[in-house]
């Protein structure tokens, strides 16, 4: 027993020497910016395997370089992780960054480590999705903004051109984000808002596909199976949207069927050029990272900010890409 | 016939405790905001719902079976315990009913493992998708928030400024570990684990044993979903996706071998740590998130690659 005490050194350290290396080579090879001492913005966000939150860190990385300042970017691996982004941000609390931008991953779920951020005296703006108001005063929490887009407004606008293209008459499918979601239920709530004022039109089937292209083809490919006879499809996300398409055209059903998603990702703007997609719903996430770094670094001054930013959406069709939109 | 396998392998145990030693200080090097009171007590509460996790997962890797149904089952815990609560159920009532949750969930695995004769990797995955869509179905899919007080006070509560998760947390390692260390059930485990046709021609009885090996880690399935639930406050039925791997991971960087027969929960325990704070200073680091995923990849790879390189030295 003794003698394997001696040879079990070796890889042990080699071990420790890779790490230590390894880490030490990150460490040199992060950004140089400004002084250890200059504000240090933190932009926590649901994940970085969407096209949607890298345009929103790519706003959020301009607003830094203008106003010259340390941004700290972090997410989660899956966009659903509410536990991961919790402990992302009570390490960023611990880093002791000076504002922390979070873009919720669980409007409720969000709450208690916003409540540590204030013990912390540390101000959190809000992005993209909201923080679920009532959870939030029952904890005591504060937040110092919020910007984001108004989804039951796109939710609204979404079934108003919908049933406009369908003249008020027509069978319609939906697929839904995640339950539970603030940003789909309220996109799924501003569409039936509309739909409900239209007799003629009629909710056949409305199912969730989790956010996923994958989920969408599939789900769709099924409620296609069921009711062959649905004409019209609201997706709350395009990825779902996208993965639908796929599934109408295997059916052989391109044409019959006509889809309005969520978000304007550009393969959802090329979908809509060629005809593949009826219209979508354009956020500007790329507006709402610069925003809330700039109102971040505003909070620190002490200068007032807008508490409620609204970065407005809009309609994306054909004809609004023909224009040069 | 020799049931006692050694139990303690010395080189093994201070090579994690190594590893996690000396990645603090390197850590403590490179960032100032690591080495503080606040931030060690902040990984290990972090640690404490995947630890607490492995701990079980420990148990049964050591009788060489396998659990990949530990995040589901957190969350059917979850939901269940969440349900009863807001159904006005008293808060001791709805936690015994998170365990129970997680101990049949378990119970059943080890059953369709023993009398079904299923290899555990098929029974658990199986039970990975039923605990899930039950989970999904007691909800609606929708995630149940809102808890009193009191509950909420298990994650959010101190005693002397220990986070009530990590006195959970140790109090489960410490009994886990005279379990397997002190008990005749702990040495049967390993024995199990070592050669079951052996321990079964000895007289253990291999099936209830088994079975219940696994109930007690769908039972620590159901307290680490206490644990989550009152740090979020809210139960959702798509927590802990993936679980399973970093319970799997905590456990072989700790030194348990999955070909059963060795292992040790305080192994179990630095390996959690040692991925707690991996995380942490990565984030504290400012490391991209894709990176982080590399590194903490590559260290699973190396500590397993280290244990088998020694296992061979002594071989």
């Amino acid at each position: 027993m003794n003698s394997s005490k001696r040879p079990a050194r070796r890889p042990i350290l080699m071990l420790l020497a890779t790490v230590c290396l390894g880490l030490t080579g990150l460490q040199c090879g992060r950004e140089a910016g400004p002084s250890a001492d200059d504000p240090v913005i933190a932009l926590v966000m649901k994940t970085l395997n969407h096209p949607y939150f890298l345009d929103m860190q790519r706003g959020a990385r301009e607003a830094a370089r203008n106003l010259n300042l340390r941004l700290v970017i972090q997410a989660a691996e899956r966009e659903i992780d509410v536990e991961k982004q919790m402990q992302i941000v009570e390490n960023m609390i611990q880093r002791r960054v000076s504002a922390l931008c979070i873009a919720p991953s669980g409007s409720r779920e969000i709450v208690p480590v916003i409540v540590k951020a204030n013990r912390a005296g540390i101000p959190v703006l809000i992005v993209d999705t909201r923080v679920d108001q009532e959870a939030l005063n029952e904890a005591g929490g504060e937040i110092a903004g919020f910007v984001g887009a108004d989804n039951l407004r796109g939710g609204r606008m979404a079934g108003e051109y919908l049933a406009e293209q369908l003249n008020g008459q027509g069978k319609v499918a939906i697929l839904e984000g995640i339950p539970g979601h603030e940003t789909g239920d309220s996109r799924l709530r501003g569409f039936h808002q509309v739909i409900r004022n239209h007799p003629g039109i009629q909710v056949l089937s409305s199912q969730t596909a989790n956010w996923e292209r994958a989920q969408g083809y599939t789900v769709f490919q099924n409620m296609l199976q069921a009711r062959p006879d649905i004409e019209a499809l609201f997706a709350c996300s395009d990825m779902m949207a996208l993965g639908a398409i796929e599934a109408i055209a295997e059916a052989g059903r391109e044409g019959s069927i006509v889809v309005v998603g969520f978000d304007a990702a550009s393969e959802a703007r090329e979908a809509v050029r060629q005809g593949r997609l009826l219209a979508t719903v354009a956020q500007y996430p790329y507006d709402m990272g610069k925003r809330v770094v700039e109102n971040a670094v505003e909070v620190l001054k002490g200068n007032p900010i807008e508490k409620d930013v609204e970065v407005p959406i809009r309609l994306i069709t054909r004809e609004v890409l023909d224009a040069g939109g | 016939m020799r049931l006692h396998r050694p139990v303690y392998v010395p080189g093994r145990q201070l090579g994690t405790l190594l590893g996690l030693l000396s990645l603090c200080v390197v850590l403590w090097i490179l960032t100032p905001y690591f080495l503080t009171l606040s931030n060690l007590l902040n990984i290990v509460e972090q640690s404490s719902v995947i630890a607490i996790m492995a701990a079980g997962m420990t148990f049964v890797i050591i009788t060489a079976g396998i659990d990949l149904s530990v995040g589901s089952v957190l969350a059917l815990s979850g939901v269940v315990m969440a349900t009863l609560l807001q159904a006005g159920v008293p808060l001791p009532l709805a936690l015994t009913a998170s365990l129970a949750t997680g101990f049949l969930c378990g119970l059943l695995n080890g059953v369709l493992i023993t009398r079904g004769r299923l290899p555990p990797f098929i029974s658990t995955l199986g039970m990975m998708s039923v605990a899930r869509g039950a989970a999904l179905l007691v909800t609606q899919g929708r995630p149940i928030s809102g808890f009193s007080e009191s509950f909420r006070h298990l994650a959010s509560g101190e005693v002397l400024y220990v986070p009530i998760p990590i006195l959970i947390m140790l109090l489960v390692y410490l009994v886990a570990a005279v379990l397997l260390g002190k008990t005749g059930f702990g040495r049967h485990v390993y024995a199990i684990g070592g050669n079951e046709e052996a321990a079964l021609l000895s007289g253990v009885d291999v099936r209830k044993l088994k079975a219940l090996v696994y109930g007690i880690c769908g039972m620590l399935s159901g307290l680490a979903a206490v644990i989550l639930t009152a740090r979020l406050n809210s139960a959702q039925p798509i927590a802990g996706i993936m679980y399973e791997l970093d319970a799997i991971a905590a456990t072989v960087i700790g030194g348990t071998s999955l070909m059963g027969g060795e292992g040790t929960v305080f192994g179990t325990l630095v390996g959690a740590l040692i991925m707690g704070v991996l995380r942490n200073g990565l984030n504290l680091l400012d490391v991209s998130s894709f990176v982080q995923q590399i590194v903490i990849g590559s260290v699973i790879i190396l500590a397993v690659l280290v244990d088998m390189f020694l296992k061979n030295r002594k071989a």
